[in-house]
This record gives C-alpha cells, structure tokens and sequence, in this order.
C-alpha cells in the first residue's frame, strides 16, 4: 500500500485516482510532538534546582496521514502551531518526537545534506508573505532551485519561463519582484516551489497576506496546478471557505488534529 | 560552485537595502588594495635599495680575497697570480698588500689602512680608484706599466712637465717601458725594482690617494703632504723606531661606503712594500668572477689551487651582517605593512557579517528549496574571496604602475643624506605574489567567521518572525 510514487507518474498526472482507502500514502506523521523551551537557550545557565525548565509544547503524539492527489487543509486559532507543523513537514525543523515519513522514507534518518536534497526534489514551499529574492528577476528566482542542485543555466531559465507562463505571468520574467504586486510576487513564489516539479505542496497561509479577489485567484490557482500536476497538498489557511473547497480540512486545536467533516 | 558564485557576484552588485554594507564592502576593497599597493610599492623600495647598494658594494670590493692563514704574507707571487688568474669563473685578479698606518698632516691625524695596488689590475677588481672625485689616481701608475701608460706619458707632455719630470727621465721611463713585463714575472720583478730606484729618483715623494671622509678628517686636500707612520719600523740599536714617510695626495675618492672612504688609501704597490720594509711580498690577490652569487665556491677552488696555507674570503661573508640587517628591514617592513591588509581583511569580516545579517531571510528560503549549508557557507566564502580578489588585484597593479612609474621619473633624493640621489624601485615578480598570497589568505581567514554563521541559519527559526 505504502507505493513510493516516483515524481514522474506524480507530475504528468498518470496515476488514476482510486477511492480514497486505496490510495498510496504519500505522506504520514506518527506521534509527532513539537516542544519549545520557554525561554530559548536559556537551560544551560539556570542552576540544578530549576530541574523543570518551563516547555511549551505544541502538540504531541500527532498523526496524520496524506494519500496521493488529496488537498488537505489546516486550519486553528493564531499560535496553535499550525506553521510549526509544516516546517515539520517540510524538514525545515526537527520534531521533539515521533517520525515523518515520505512513502518509505524517513525524515528523521536523513542528514543535513539528504534533508536539503528532500527539500529540493520531494516538496515545495509557499509562505504566507512571497520571500522572493530582491536582487533577482522572477525567472531566476523561479528557477533557483534548479541552479541549486546544479542544472544548467539555461535549461533551468527555460524551466523557469516555463513555469512562470504556467502560473499566468508570462512577459514579466526580466521584472524584480519590487516591480510585481503583492498576488504576482505569491504566484512567482509558488512557481518557484513547483518547478522542480516535487510530488507534495506545502503552503503555509499563501493568501493570507492578499486581498479578497486576488486570493481568490491564487487560491484558485493552486487547485489548478494541484490537479494538473498531479500533486499532494497541505495548506494552512485562515480563510475557512478555502478551507471548505479541499478534500478535508483538520483543525489543529490544543495539540490534536481533528477532522472537522468526520465530526 | 557556479550557482555560489552566480548568487555572491549578484549580491556583490545588488544595490543594498541597508546602505552602509556597500559603503564597508567599498571600503574593504580599497582598503585591500591600499594595502597590497604599499606592500609592492615598499619591497619594490627596499629591494631598490638592497640592490643599489650590492651593486655599489660588490662594484667597490673584490669578490674573493685569497690571503696567508698565518697572515705572513705571499712570496713569490707572480707565478701564481699568472696561475690563478687562469682559473675557470675568474675574470679578474690583482695583487694588493695591505697593512694599518697613522696618517696625519700637521696636527691632525687619522688611522688609515693602506693598500698598495697596482693600478691597472686594480681596476679590474674594485671601482673605488674609479670613484676619484678630486684629483686623480694617474700618480698612483708604476713607472713601468703598460705601453698604454707610456704613450700617455708620452702625448701629454703637459701632464708630465706638471709632474716636474725631465726629458731625460722620460726617456728612460720609455725604455723601461719598452720590456714586455707580462710574459715572464722573473723579469718583471727585476723590472719593478729597477722602477722603484728610478722613481725614488725622480719622484722623490711618492704618490698617495685616499678616501675622502678620511681626506676631511686631515683637512687635506690634493697636493698636501701627508705622513704616513708605520707601525712596522726599523729595528736600530735604540729599539725599534716607527717607520715614517711622506707623500704626496694626488687623489681622493669617494665610494659612498664610510667603511672605505673613512680608511683606506692608495700607495703604488712597490712603495707600499718599502713603507712596511717587505721588498716584494703581497697580503693579498683579489679576484673578481663572473657570477656574484657563486663567489663562495670559486673562492673554495682557488684556496685549493693556491696551496696549503692559504684562505678565501668573499663579499658575502664580509657583508653578512650589513645584508642580515638589510633582509631584517624588509621583514618587518612587510609586516608592518601587512597589518594594513589584516586592516582591510577586517573590514571584510564586519561587511561579510552585516551582510549575513541582512541576508538571513534569503538564506532561510534559499534553504527551504534546498540549498545546503555548504553551499550557503561558499557563496559567503565566495563574497569575502571576490572583495579580497578585486582589491588584491587592483592594489597590484596600482602598486606595479607606481613602482614603475618611480623607477621611470627618479624620484629625487637627496644624495648627502642618502648616498643615493634617486629613489630605486625594483618591483620583483616573486613579491608580488606573495603579497597577493598574504592578502587573499588574510582575507579568507576573515571570511570564515561570516561563511559560518550564514551555514548555521535555521530555516524555521530565521522565518518565523518575519
Ligand atoms: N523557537 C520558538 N521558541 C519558542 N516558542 C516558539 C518558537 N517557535 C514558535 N513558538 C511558539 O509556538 C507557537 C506556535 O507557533 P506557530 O507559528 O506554529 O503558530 P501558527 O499556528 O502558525 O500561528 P499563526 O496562525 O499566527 O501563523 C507560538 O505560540 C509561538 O510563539
Ligand atoms: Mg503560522
């Protein structure tokens, strides 16, 4: 059951999508905690008498299970942790416990190096707020990642071009991103997580800093090129409508993810 | 590395959002530069110098000496400095005897060394009897030299009638002179005896020339009359009585090396040999060979061919603390001057770190996508190497152009300080890339703290607040 989809059959879209039980699991969690210490950096100077350092734990013991084509949505209150969850996710950050896994793959038994090659082929990334970087035009930053794990100048430009038409902004590859608006800058940051054509998205609140229409377009946009491309989402969101529009949304809420249609 | 270098050059060029990172990143490059600049330009300097003053020196004494261990002097000399003359790499050698005398002139007196030479082969091995300023150092010609000298002799007239000689003596100086001395040293010697006896005669107070800080510590000027006192006297039943006796100065020199112009003077070697009562022995043969730098081991060839007995010296061991000293200067000129780049690679460190700084979102994302840390570490890395590179290489050329531009319009010194009236430049390669070597290393050692904390940046920790 547990079938490593490889990111060509993701990508064209090959695979015929079965009823959900049947499905391959793209991405798992098991009892995944997330603790803050307090006060960071701190334990180290206090005296053996403060044996409890103060935590702040997000969750613990979380699961979740993501099968292959499905959009999951997340959504809770300011501060739940839902960010914290999708860096998890996204190997950006180590759990205090518990284990991610990509089909077969274990998050937590890669190296540095391994988890940036995770990070570069598995997954892409879209903020709440775009992250484009200043001193590049949109084709390069799209294609950045590209240029990273060491394609050729050109091919990762055309690639780049490519995706940028993709995500409707053809024409405006030479521009910086102080030259686009705020809806553009998120559509280049989103072509710039799909480019290297990954088999999940995770986005965290990629509307969130836009104006009604223009998320809507970029929601829309999303739901797009997720069933183009075959991909595997989880997005944060505020927005509940949104949220609605995937094939679930779980609310995270003291810790625990709840299914909000199964209840 | 080309994606490194595509995002360090980029963000090398970018316009900065904060300001005052260009201004430091402008300043980090001058200040390289500035740096590598004065380095060049200063061991361009003191190798001018050094070689300004080896030239001078190496011009002034001989290359190799070859003297007695015992010290009691060559006898029978003639055949072989004949020999030794012939040995491979010599390309010059005289005869000079050496010894310490009291010079004075009225009340004034000073210590002298005096050597007598013979001016034509004298010549070939050192440059102070060409450096005679005042006067000149004809006088100091045995009677019988070359027919050169005699032709001379012969054409001016003038020079000779000021000399206060006769025709009749000229005519037996011709004769004399008509003796082919070179082919057979039995008949020179008897020669130069026979020159000696008609010089007494002619020349009753014998010719001297010498230095001309010894010449002001006299007070003495050409055509004075000096005393010149042995030590070396005759032994008379009242004991030993120093040895004294007059001559004329016709010359004073000036080599710009107080050592010699403060001691030494000329007599001709046949006077000389009277004066310390040594009828035809030498101290020393002088050689000069044709490489300056293999003079040691020319030196240990003809120590050998010379026999049991004898010992070189050469200009290197002579000098050996005047170029210790020199080298000495230019270590700590260099370093020094280095604390300018250590300067500059600073400046490199707080721009690098600003930059970080500012640059710890962008490090975060280029994360997210999967840049690694070693890469986010080179393009750092890459940053502080291209300032350092563009300011070395600036700083080279200025320098070099400088140099050059020095050592083309003689930048002008005063020679009574100096000894030298320009300044002299002699940029070498080698230098040059050592310099280059020290600042580009200096400046990596400064991009390693910056290229380090770049690599540390956590993605989720340095995005969360934004
Ligand atoms: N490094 C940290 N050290 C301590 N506490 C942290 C750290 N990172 C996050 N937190 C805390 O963890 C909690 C969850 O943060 P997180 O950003 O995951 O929330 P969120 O659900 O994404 O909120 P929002 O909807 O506002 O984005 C917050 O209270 C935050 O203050
Ligand atoms: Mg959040």
């Amino acid at each position: 059951m547990e079938r490593n989809l490889s990111d060509g059959s993701n990508a064209f879209g090959l695979e015929p999508f079965p009823r959900m039980g049947e499905r391959a699991v793209v991405l798992r969690a098991e009892g995944l905690t997330k603790r803050y210490a307090a006060v960071a950096r701190s334990n180290s100077t206090k005296g053996a008498g403060a044996s409890v350092p103060a935590e702040l734990e997000l969750f613990s013991e979380l699961d979740l299970t993501v099968h292959a084509g499905e959009m999951v949505a997340i959504v809770g209150e300011s501060g739940a942790g839902k960010s914290s969850l999708l860096h998890l996710l996204a190997a950006l950050d180590r759990p205090s416990g518990g284990e991610v896994w990509y089909g077969e793959e274990r998050l937590s038994g890669m190296s540095e190096r391994q988890a940036s090659e995770f990070r570069n082929r598995r997954v892409g990334y879209v903020w709440q707020f775009h992250y484009l970087l200043p001193e590049f035009t949109a084709v390069e930053n799209v294609a950045m990642p590209l240029l990273a794990r060491g394609m050729g100048r050109k091919a990762a430009l055309e690639q780049g071009c490519l995706w940028l038409e993709r995500v409707g902004l053809a024409g405006r590859e030479e521009h910086r991103s102080g030259e686009l608006s705020g809806g553009e800058q998120q559509r280049v940051s989103l072509a710039r997580a799909l480019v290297t054509e990954p088999e999940v998205l995770l986005a965290d609140e990629p509307t969130g800093d836009l104006d009604g229409r223009t998320a809507e377009a970029v929601f829309g946009l999303i739901q797009k090129l997720h069933l183009n491309h075959g991909l595997t989402s989880v997005l944060v969101t505020h927005n509940l409508e949104f949220a609605e529009r995937c094939d679930r949304m779980l609310r995270l809420r003291e810790g625990k993810l709840i299914d909000t249609r199964a209840s | 590395m080309r994606f490194e270098l595509f995002i360090a050059i980029r963000y090398l060029r970018a316009k900065r959002r904060q300001a005052v990172v260009g201004v430091i990143t402008a300043i980090s490059v001058i200040g390289v530069a500035a740096g590598v600049a004065s380095l060049i330009i200063a061991l361009a300097i003191t190798n001018g110098m050094r070689r300004d003053l080896q030239e001078r020196l190496v011009g002034s004494t001989a290359h190799v000496e070859l003297m007695r261990v015992a010290g009691d002097g060559i006898r029978d000399w003639r055949p072989l400095l004949a020999r030794l003359r012939k040995t491979p790499h010599v390309t010059a050698a005289a005869p000079g005897l050496y010894g310490q005398v009291l010079i004075s002139r009225g009340a004034r007196s000073g210590g002298g060394l005096i050597k007598g030479v013979i001016p034509g082969d004298e010549r070939t091995v050192g440059d102070l009897l060409q450096g005679v300023s005042v006067g000149s150092a004809d006088g100091l010609e045995p009677v019988v030299s070359e027919t050169i000298q005699r032709s001379k002799h012969e054409a001016a007239g003038a020079v000779t009638a000021r000399k206060g000689r006769s025709a009749a003596e000229e005519q037996q100086v011709s004769e004399l002179g008509d003796l082919d001395v070179r082919q057979d040293p039995a008949v020179q010697a008897e020669a130069d005896a026979q020159a000696a006896r008609v010089l007494a005669a002619v020349h009753p107070v014998p010719p001297i020339v010498i230095g001309k800080d010894l010449a002001e510590t006299l007070g003495a000027s050409v055509g004075d009359t000096l005393l010149v006192t042995s030590p070396q006297g005759d032994l008379t039943p009242m004991g030993l009585v120093p040895k004294y006796q007059r001559f004329r100065l016709e010359g004073i020199f000036k080599s710009g090396f107080y050592q010699y112009d403060s001691s030494y003077a000329f007599l001709r070697l046949a006077d000389a040999q009277r004066l310390f009562n040594e009828p035809d022995l030498i101290s020393v043969i002088s050689f000069k060979v044709d490489d300056l730098y293999h003079a040691d081991r020319v030196g240990k060839v003809l120590e050998e061919a010379a026999g049991k007995g004898f010992q070189t010296t050469n200009w290197m061991e002579q000098n050996r603390e005047l170029f210790r000293a020199l080298k000495l200067e230019q270590v700590v000129t260099f370093i020094v001057l280095a604390l300018i780049v250590c300067v500059a690679a600073l400046n490199i460190l707080i721009a690098l770190t600003m930059m970080v700084m500012e640059k710890t979102r962008d490090i975060a994302v280029l994360m997210s996508f999967g840049v690694t840390a070693a890469q986010v570490r080179r393009v750092f890395l890459f940053q502080g190497l291209l300032i350092s590179v563009i300011g070395t290489v600036l700083g080279t050329i200025v320098g070099y152009g400088l140099s050059w531009a020095g050592g083309h319009y003689r930048f002008p010194l005063d020679a009574a300080v100096y000894s030298i009236d320009y300044l002299p430049f002699a940029p070498k390669v080698l230098d040059a890339v050592i310099v280059a070597a020290v600042s580009l290393g200096v400046s990596l050692v400064a991009t390693l703290y910056p290229s380090g904390s770049a690599a540390k940046v956590l993605p989720a920790e340095a995005l969360r607040y934004e």
